[in-house]
């Protein structure tokens, strides 16, 4: 899967859990400070992540992810086995 | 020395001194007695007083035994004993040795007072229902039996009936023990004192007892009132604490204007500013703020926050409601719970709960709110560094000091208690999962919403908790055998539970005593069959539990292995043991990286917001560090830190073993 469907994927997740636009969404975004994404919330996304590309992560790696680009990352990496 | 009635040359010293008696030969004095140490005295009735020629120290100062200004009736006073300035009298007290009553209104005792035995409290629903009477050997454990198994009439009458046996055969005259301290007290009444307590400043004290002794003394401070209640050793009440009819357990601290009514709370709990009414507080109950309200519910291990609250709204029986917060729970500030709400075990509780909850199995969850709802996130405490935490201070914390433990208390976070409900937790989550279709956001649960996601999601976080409990046992019992017996068949085969339960997985926990339920029900059998005939019987059947738990927990183990992975323990090979630390090590790494990422949040971009007010962002990050230090410099982080490393030692080490 190529990084762009990735990020598409990982940006309109997020939009939908956090209750945003897609658009509003940038890469650079941090889900806590700059979308709100408490600690309760991340759970949500890791979980809905997960539903999104069928897989099941390592839950410590994936509550190490801060931003909507390392998120990108951290799907490319494991859907692509960087 | 021996005791003597006054003749007229005593008698004309005493009336010199201001001392008066309706009649002289009811005072005994011992032949040792300092007469010039009665001043302004008039005793009534039979009075006896022992050797009065040393000092004592009151508030700091050394000053003379004797009775100085004050009305004594009906009193036996020890030796070394100072009384002085009573506002009215001083009756039927048996007063011992070196004990100091100074500027007291009054302290008056009726001869048949049982100084709060016997008094009936209703605890955990307020309306009544869950009546528990007070009595000096009261414990965790025998108010439990009281208070939650009324659905046992016969029992429940049988413990009753030997309850107030108890208390009659142990009732005696009031009494100051000996070394307690009494000054500056308003009217006490009905009230034995214990050894070496120290009551000063105290409102009133009216039907009451107060236990203590030379290990742990309990004090009174100032401007407590207290009406029908017991107070137990190594117990602080002051500043302002109102109590009417309250229990108060080993190294319970109270105070701040705290008050509470039909409340009992066991060791180590603490109450301060807030408001208690029908609380059955388990061990470590804490309440620190005002405006929370801790009402008709059973509680132990919790932290409430400020404003927490609970009721039932509707009121349409009257206040019948009732809670139960199983061991671990918090509530967060201006947390509300809908009552009858039952909250499984170290779940956190945030915001406010307008449903009836219902959480037994979905133990170490937060429940939250949202958009006025009450939503779930099961299991997601099991990587709060804030439960890491709670576990290791609580028994750190254990600050009784009295050589007998009333309450029995098992710490153990993770106990066969709390990995059955997981199990069952996690069993429960998968099974909406698979019921559940997935254009459905949530589900829900327990009176809780649960968002579809989380259901697979809960499941795993149990299943990762009860993989490190039960391969973190299995390893820790198969190392211990090998050790012993290092040939591998017959050490496994010593992995055989000695226990003899018939339901190993059924487990209760007993304000405290985490046991099999089936121990407890041979208990109640035997109480309510007449085989135990006294309460002191009932205390060693529960330090019995207490000490079988070990062994029992095994059992549950065991048994519980072979559930999960289909393993004989007793013939567990060593690649299934490999298997086993292998299982263990991955669980337990995985879980301890989520508690310290958890742990590093406190000090991510949220955390420091406030800091360094109207400062550079440099100073803002300095300021940071020099109030709250880093991650790297924190103690509890470094501890996790540490704690990674000892998970791979210790998978290396039993590796090596099993070679």
């Amino acid at each position: 899967m190529k990084r762009e469907e990735i990020a598409e994927r990982v940006i309109k997740t997020t939009a939908r859990e956090l209750k945003l636009q897609p658009s509003e969404i940038k890469e650079s975004d941090q889900f806590a400070m700059e979308l709100g994404a408490d600690s309760l919330k991340s759970i949500e996304l890791v979980a809905a992540f997960e539903e999104e590309f069928d897989l099941t992560v390592v839950e410590e790696e994936a509550l190490k992810v801060q931003s909507v680009g390392s998120a990108i990352d951290f799907f490319d990496s494991i859907i692509n086995k960087k | 020395m021996k005791s003597m009635h006054l003749d007229q040359s005593h008698i004309k010293i005493l009336t010199a001194q201001g001392c008066v008696s309706h009649n002289w030969n009811n005072v005994v004095f011992l032949d040792i007695t300092d007469i010039s140490r009665f001043r302004n005295v008039t005793f009534i009735g039979e009075v006896k007083v022992g050797d009065n020629r040393g000092t004592i120290s009151v508030d700091g100062v050394e000053c003379n035994c004797g009775i100085y200004n004050a009305t004594i009736a009906q009193c036996t006073i020890g030796d070394n004993v100072r009384i002085a300035n009573i506002g009215s009298a001083i009756s039927n007290y048996t007063i011992k040795d070196n004990v100091v009553i100074e500027h007291v209104a009054s302290m008056t005792a009726d001869l048949n007072a049982l100084c709060g035995n016997g008094v009936e409290l209703d605890v955990v629903n307020e309306a009544g229902g869950r009546g528990t009477i007070l009595f000096n050997e009261l414990s965790a454990q025998t108010a439990y039996l009281q208070a939650l198994l009324k659905h046992n009439s016969a029992f429940t009458t049988k413990l009753t009936s030997l309850i107030k046996k108890k208390i009659t055969d142990t009732s005696t005259h009031a009494s100051i023990g000996t070394h307690a301290r009494i000054v500056h007290c308003g009217a006490i009444k009905n009230v034995t004192i214990g050894a070496y307590a120290n009551i000063h400043g105290a409102q009133f004290l009216d039907n009451g007892t107060i236990l203590s002794c030379k290990e742990h003394p309990t004090e009174v401070g100032e401007a407590v009132q207290a009406r029908s209640f017991i107070i137990t050793e190594g117990a602080k009440i002051d500043s302002g604490a109102i109590m009417d009819k309250v229990f108060v357990g080993q190294a319970v601290k109270m105070g701040k204007q705290f008050s509470a009514e039909d409340s009992m709370f066991f060791a180590n709990c603490e109450g301060f500013h807030g408001e208690a009414v029908s609380l059955f507080a388990g061990p470590y109950t804490v309440t620190h703020h005002k405006s929370t309200l801790l009402i008709a519910g059973l509680f132990s291990f919790y932290n409430a926050g400020s404003g927490t609250n609970q009721s039932n709204h509707m009121y349409k029986l009257g206040p019948v409601h009732q809670g139960i917060f199983e061991r671990g729970c918090k509530t967060g500030s201006f947390s509300y719970v809908l009552l009858e709400s039952h909250i499984g075990a170290f779940s956190v509780v945030i915001g406010k709960h307008y449903t009836n909850i219902n959480t037994p199995n979905l133990p170490f969850s937060y429940l939250h709110e949202g958009e006025g709802t009450s939503k779930c996130i099961p299991g997601m405490n099991l990587f709060s560094v804030g439960t890491v935490r709670d576990g290791e201070k609580w028994p750190k914390r254990d600050n009784r000091k009295a050589p007998v433990k009333r309450d029995l208390i098992i710490f153990d976070v993770f106990s066969p208690y709390t990995v059955e409900k997981m199990r069952r937790g996690r069993d429960g989550l998968l099974s909406l999962s698979e019921s559940t279709p997935k254009e459905k956001a949530f589900v829900i649960y327990g009176g809780v919403e649960i968002n579809r996601l989380l259901l697979k999601k809960g499941a795993k976080y149990y299943s990762m908790a009860i993989a490190r409990y039960l391969n973190d046992k299995v390893c820790e019992r198969i190392a211990e055998v090998l050790k012993s017996s290092g040939e591998w068949t017959n050490a496994m085969s010593s992995l055989k539970p000695v226990s003899q339960l018939k339901a190993s997985n059924e487990w209760t926990d007993i304000s405290g005593l985490i046991t099999p339920r089936e121990r407890l029900a041979v208990l109640e059998e035997k109480i309510a069959s007449d085989v135990i005939k006294s309460v002191d019987e009932i205390i060693h059947e529960f330090q019995q539990m207490f000490d079988m738990y070990c062994a029992d927990e095994w059992q549950y183990i065991y048994d519980t292995y072979k559930k999960e992975y289909n393993i004989d323990l007793a013939s567990i090979t060593k690649a299934q043991a490999r298997t086993a630390i292998d299982a263990w090590q991955t669980s337990a790494t995985s879980l301890h990286s989520m508690i310290l990422e958890d742990s590093k949040r406190e000090f991510g971009a949220f955390a420091k917001i406030g800091y360094g007010l109207d400062r550079s962002t440099d100073e803002t990050e300095k300021d940071f560090i020099a109030v709250r230090g880093t991650s790297e410099t924190n103690s509890v982080v470094q501890k996790l830190v540490k704690e990674v490393n000892e998970i791979k030692q210790r998978y290396e080490q039993f590796k090596n073993l099993i070679q």
